[in-house]
């Protein structure tokens, strides 16, 4: 039986070329996220490589020492103050068993300007300062080419950001510091940490005092000491040793723990990388089913005679249907071997689409895992299994008589069964939606109760497709039903209904998913727009570039501009409260209701608010349990405190979280640097004057940008836009392989029909006209899954909406524009499916279509 | 060339296949010329090149060598386009099996060529040609509910409709019973004698052949023979008579 299997697959090869290329599609998606994460993984193996401090001294925050300190790669988090002593770097370096001990500075807020007069990285991740840490033996900086900075004048710059300005070493840079403002300085060095690429932060670095000077503005403190051993002491010891000599509130972190600790962080991150990019492989595979199992339906229903041929010589049931599966499982393995290779390919082209929007990952070696061949294997053999089981159990029915017969035809299975089950699931989809909407408890269990509706609805419209279709499809052929060609297209697509379904449906999953999230975009950023709109009473706000924090001498430029109301500043400073890293924001108690306005839930307004009191939203206050009147523990850079609940706020788009007055922040010893600096003009007064007057002081930070409402708008539909495209383009392969199966039904359909072709031709229907019927039957198929995908899509996603709306999604917006161009899409897809079936169709030669049986 | 009554005529046509050792002509050298308005049977035993001659002389074949003409058109030197032209316009078929488009209905099969070709059909013939066939009653329903003598009365019908030059019939009673069968011939007959149709139909059954004006007797690619009026029996007398000089 294994031999009439592989020989069939032989003879059908052409036809199973396109099933095989779907399979191969989903499995490189799997293939491809596995090699990506993987090699992912392994280019930052580099960090764990490199040399670092054998122990590091921080303050006790709770967070690790000297993330950029020690130059490491891993996103650093909180902004750090230098809270410690200069004079505890000798204390520490007095400890025995330690050969080395040196102070370090690192912080947020040294902004590199291009040539081009523009911060480097716009508004992309951070960009830090630091100090270079002189000891190869501890530092994961190491001189690339030039030398180490030394004295005022001087900065190295990180390899990457010296390729994105373009500059050489001897060049002057200008870098805008947090403390010392604009400097010009001489790009001595180039440095690099190990690994190649970037996320977009830049790194500049200073010696010490000139760090200390630019990036926190004092001298005599350091942000973290950097120690290495003695030959022959462990890390451990030391680390212990050095806990003695150490103040209240600071730390020790040895390298070992330090590695472990980037190492976690790391692997949760590659794990969601991971884990969201193989639910887009898993969908286009999903997809692929539906393909494969239409291939193997036809392939079936094409060699009915055959298979009653080996019935009638002896073969079983059983025979039958295995070899039917035996010629999936070649097809399967052949497709997931592939598929690895495959991978390779979709892993840089991942790494593409990251890049294009935004993400330049290190590069590293291809890392292939064995585990990577096994599951590619096992996803690639088992979806293909399942899919072809069904119609191998048809093959195992078919009597053996029908070999005698002249003509045959499986017998037409009553829709009956699966329509029922459609509108049971439908039902079930309605009930789920509508406990979901009622469900007041938590957004959570609503979500999760619409999700399942979702599905249902999914999977009842899959089963009710073939009866939707068979009208839907009369609709659709409307414009064209008046000529022969139109009507022999439209019934050729509705002869089939489980055919047509089960294309159309391939193509509505792709397309529900995307109208759901375009409609979940659209409606965030109109609800963001509406908050804005709502909140900010402030006409302009100046902020930091990449949203860093600025120097005062900005608010000191701009609040006496003429024609102002209210000219205000906001600071933040991390905190970690309860297990949370967040910030706390601090204002002017009198000003900046003027500028915001939040609405009051409970509890005192702004105003009102003493030392060590603050107000929280209200969605953070429940996620805490916590009510007016609590008083909460919070860790900040240079200590624990408390901070007193004094009133709850309704949450409104950027302004959540913790906020305090500024007289709070300066208790804590924040750093003296602005987030941002809000302007509201006279009421009735000109605000196009204010503007330029604003604009032409602010002119002298590059490092900070003023912003108006539509501008501010603009920028958060442009980060929205950012992940929903990099969403789009994931699930374009779903869609891709949903249009490969149209193709496919297409081309076996017409393979199926070609004796009605070759009639169709011989009573003089001309090329163009056989053309024309295969492209209308392509795009009703597609237009039709489409149609089913985007009403799917959109009515969930609106339903999401709703169920949204505590967590701020409070406006329900359908991207009506969007929604015309799949649609459009389907269309033109749906055309340049059918291009070869059709051309294939219309050059089949008459007498043989004819003359073959 | 001068204008002749001949419905569709061929000189010196010749289909080959293969080359060298394997090389086999189907048809060789055939002249042959199918008289307006009479009906024509070819007839002989298979591998003759009966049904290449057909093919050939409709224009569904290529031809190796020699011409062919339907009507005053040289078939032979058409291209794609134009023999699909000539095939809505001149030429009406009716095959031995799998005659109709399943998701028509008898009506719109019947109409098809037409309806392709964007043309009215003209109502008052279509009315003569549907009651000849008898189908009156049948007309709304798709091939797979009507049974196989209907369905080639509906293909004979079809080949009908546009009033073509002339009808190839091939085998047209080879899938039907013999009432069936007799049923189509005779409607084939009446079309020839009430409407003066042309047709040319391949058959290897003597009593189809005996409804023709005229048969054509092929044997190895070349017409070896010819019989005015004929009988069932004469024509199987003749045919026995090949075999043996064959034999």
């Amino acid at each position: 039986m294994l031999r009439a299997a592989l020989r069939s697959l032989l003879q059908h090869k052409l036809r199973l070329s396109l099933t095989l290329l779907a399979v191969v599609v989903g499995v490189a998606f799997v293939a491809g996220t596995y090699i990506f994460t993987d090699s992912l993984k392994k280019s930052f193996d580099a960090l764990f490589d490199a040399p670092q401090p054998d122990v590091s001294v921080s303050v006790d925050t709770g967070v690790s020492a000297g993330g950029e300190g020690g130059g490491g790669g891993a996103p650093g988090g909180l902004d750090q103050a230098p809270t410690l002593a200069e004079s505890l770097v000798s204390q520490v370096g007095g400890v025995d068993g330690v050969a080395a001990a040196y102070g370090l500075v690192a912080a947020d807020g040294a902004l590199v300007i291009g040539s081009d007069g523009k911060v480097i990285g716009e508004n992309g991740p951070p960009a830090r300062g630091t100090t270079f840490l002189d000891d190869p033996a501890i530092s994961a900086l190491s001189i690339a080419s030039g030398r180490a900075p030394s004295g005022p004048g001087e900065v190295a710059l990180l390899e990457s950001t010296v390729l994105a300005g373009g500059f050489g070493v001897g060049d002057k840079v200008t870098i805008d510091t947090a403390s010392g403002g604009l400097v010009d300085l001489e790009l001595v060095g180039i440095v690099t940490r190990g690994i190649s690429g970037s996320d977009g932060s830049t790194l500049a670095v200073f010696d010490l005092p000139t760090a200390q000077k630019l990036l926190v503005g004092t001298t005599g403190r350091v942000t973290s000491i950097a120690v290495r051993a003695d030959p022959g002491v462990t890390q451990d010891e030391l680390a212990v040793r050095i806990d003695k000599v150490l103040p209240d509130g600071a730390r020790t972190q040895t390298g070992t723990a330090r590695s472990a600790d980037i190492a976690e962080r790391l692997s949760t991150a590659f794990q969601f990388i991971n884990t969201f990019l193989l639910a887009f492989a898993f969908i286009a595979l999903f997809v692929a089913v539906f393909l494969i199992f239409n291939t193997f339906s036809m392939l079936v229903a094409q060699r009915t005679r055959e298979l009653a041929l080996l019935r009638a010589v002896g073969a079983s049931r059983g025979q039958v249907r295995r070899s039917v599966l035996a010629e999936a499982a070649v097809l399967g393995l052949l497709a997931a071997g592939l598929g690895v290779v495959g991978g390779i390919v979709v892993s840089q082209g991942l790494r593409l689409l990251l890049k294009g929007f935004g993400a330049d990952l290190p590069s590293g070696p291809l890392v292939i895992e064995m585990r990577t061949v096994i599951v590619s294997l096992v996803v690639g053999l088992v979806v293909t299994l399942v899919s072809a089981y069904l119609p191998a159990r048809r093959a195992g029915v078919v009597p053996p008589v029908a070999a005698m017969r002249d003509e045959i035809a499986l017998p037409v299975r009553s829709l009956r069964v699966r329509t029922a089950l459609g509108a049971i699931l439908l039902i079930v989809a309605t009930i789920t939606a509508w406990l979901g909407l009622r469900d007041t408890s938590d957004g959570e269990r609503a979500a999760s109760l619409v999700g399942i509706s979702a599905l249902c609805a999914l999977v009842a419209i899959i089963a009710l497709a073939p009866m939707i279709g068979r009208g839907m499809l009369v609709v659709l052929a409307l414009p064209f039903s008046r000529t022969t060609i139109g009507r022999l297209a439209r019934e050729n697509g509705r002869r089939n209904p489980r055919r047509t379904a089960a294309t159309a449906s391939a193509l509505a999953i792709g397309l529900a998913l995307m109208s759901a999230i375009g409609v979940i975009a659209a409606s965030t950023k109109a609800s963001v727009t509406a908050v804005i709109g709502d909140t900010i009473g402030a006409d302009f706000v100046v902020f930091g570039v990449k949203f860093q924090p600025f120097s005062p001498d900005v608010y000191e430029a701009v609040k006496d501009t003429p024609g102002t109301r209210t000219v205000t500043y906001v600071r933040q400073v991390p905190i970690e409260v309860a297990g949370d890293r967040t910030a706390l924001t601090g204002v002017d108690l009198e000003k900046f209701p003027d500028v915001v306005d939040l609405t009051m839930q409970s509890g005192s307004a702004i105003p009102s608010l003493g030392l060590g009191q603050a107000i929280l939203d209200d969605r953070t206050a429940v996620e805490l349990k916590l009510k007016v009147g609590d008083t909460i523990d919070a860790t900040f850079v240079n200590g624990k405190s408390q901070l007193t609940l004094q009133g709850i706020y309704t949450a409104a788009g950027p302004y959540q979280g913790w906020i305090t007055g500024l007289p709070t922040l300066a208790s804590i010893g924040a750093r003296e640097l602005d987030s941002g600096v809000y302007v509201r003009v006279t009421d009735g007064g000109d605000v196009e004057a204010v503007r330029t007057a604003v604009e032409s002081e602010i002119a002298a930070f590059p490092s900070v940008a003023l912003q108006d409402q539509a501008s501010l708008k603009e920028q958060i539909d442009s980060q929205f836009d950012r992940v929903f495209g990099f969403i789009y383009a994931l699930l374009a392969l779903a869609v891709i392989v949903a249009f490969i199966g149209i193709v496919n039904t297409l081309a076996l359909s017409v393979h199926e029909r070609r004796r009605e072709v070759g009639l169709l031709r011989a009573v003089g229907t001309s090329r163009a006209q056989i053309r024309r019927m295969v492209v209308l039957e392509a795009v009703m198929i597609s237009v039709f899954g489409a149609a089913l995908g985007v009403a799917l899509g959109v009515m969930y996603g609106s339903l999401l909406q709703k169920v949204l709306e505590p967590q701020g999604i409070t406006q329900l917006a359908i991207p009506v524009g969007q929604i015309g161009w799949f649609l459009a899409l389907a269309v033109v897809g749906g055309f340049i499916a059918a291009l070869w079936p059709a051309v294939t169709a219309s050059r089949l030669d008459v007498l043989r279509a004819i003359a073959t049986d | 060339m001068p204008t002749t009554t001949a419905a569709a005529r061929a000189t010196s046509l010749s289909k080959i296949y293969g080359s060298g050792d394997t090389r086999v002509a189907a048809l060789d050298a055939v002249d042959v010329e199918i008289e307006a308005g009479r009906y024509t049977a070819i007839m002989g035993p298979s591998g003759s090149g009966k049904s290449t001659l057909m093919h050939c002389l409709a224009g569904l074949d290529a031809i190796s060598e020699g011409r062919v003409w339907i009507g005053d058109t040289e078939v032979s030197t058409l291209s794609d386009k134009a023999l699909t032209m000539l095939r809505r316009d001149s030429v009406g078929f009716v095959f031995q099996a799998f005659n109709l488009i399943p998701t028509l209905t008898a009506l719109e099969n019947i109409t098809l060529p037409l309806d392709i070709a964007g043309r009215k059909p003209d109502q008052a013939w279509l009315d003569t040609v549907i009651d000849t066939v008898g189908l009156r009653d049948r007309l709304t329903h798709r091939p797979s509910e009507l049974s196989g003598g209907q369905q080639q009365r509906v293909a004979c019908a079809r080949a009908l409709a546009s009033r073509p030059t002339i009808v190839f019939a091939d085998e047209p009673t080879g899938n039907l019973d013999s009432r069936s069968g007799a049923e189509v011939l005779g409607f084939l007959r009446r079309s020839v004698d009430e409407f003066g149709q042309t047709i040319v139909m391949v058959t290897h059954d003597p009593g189809a052949a005996s409804y023709a004006d005229r048969v054509l007797f092929l044997a190895d690619g070349k017409i070896v023979d010819e019989m005015r009026d004929p009988t069932a029996d004469r024509v199987l007398e003749r045919m026995k008579a090949f075999e043996q000089a064959r034999g």
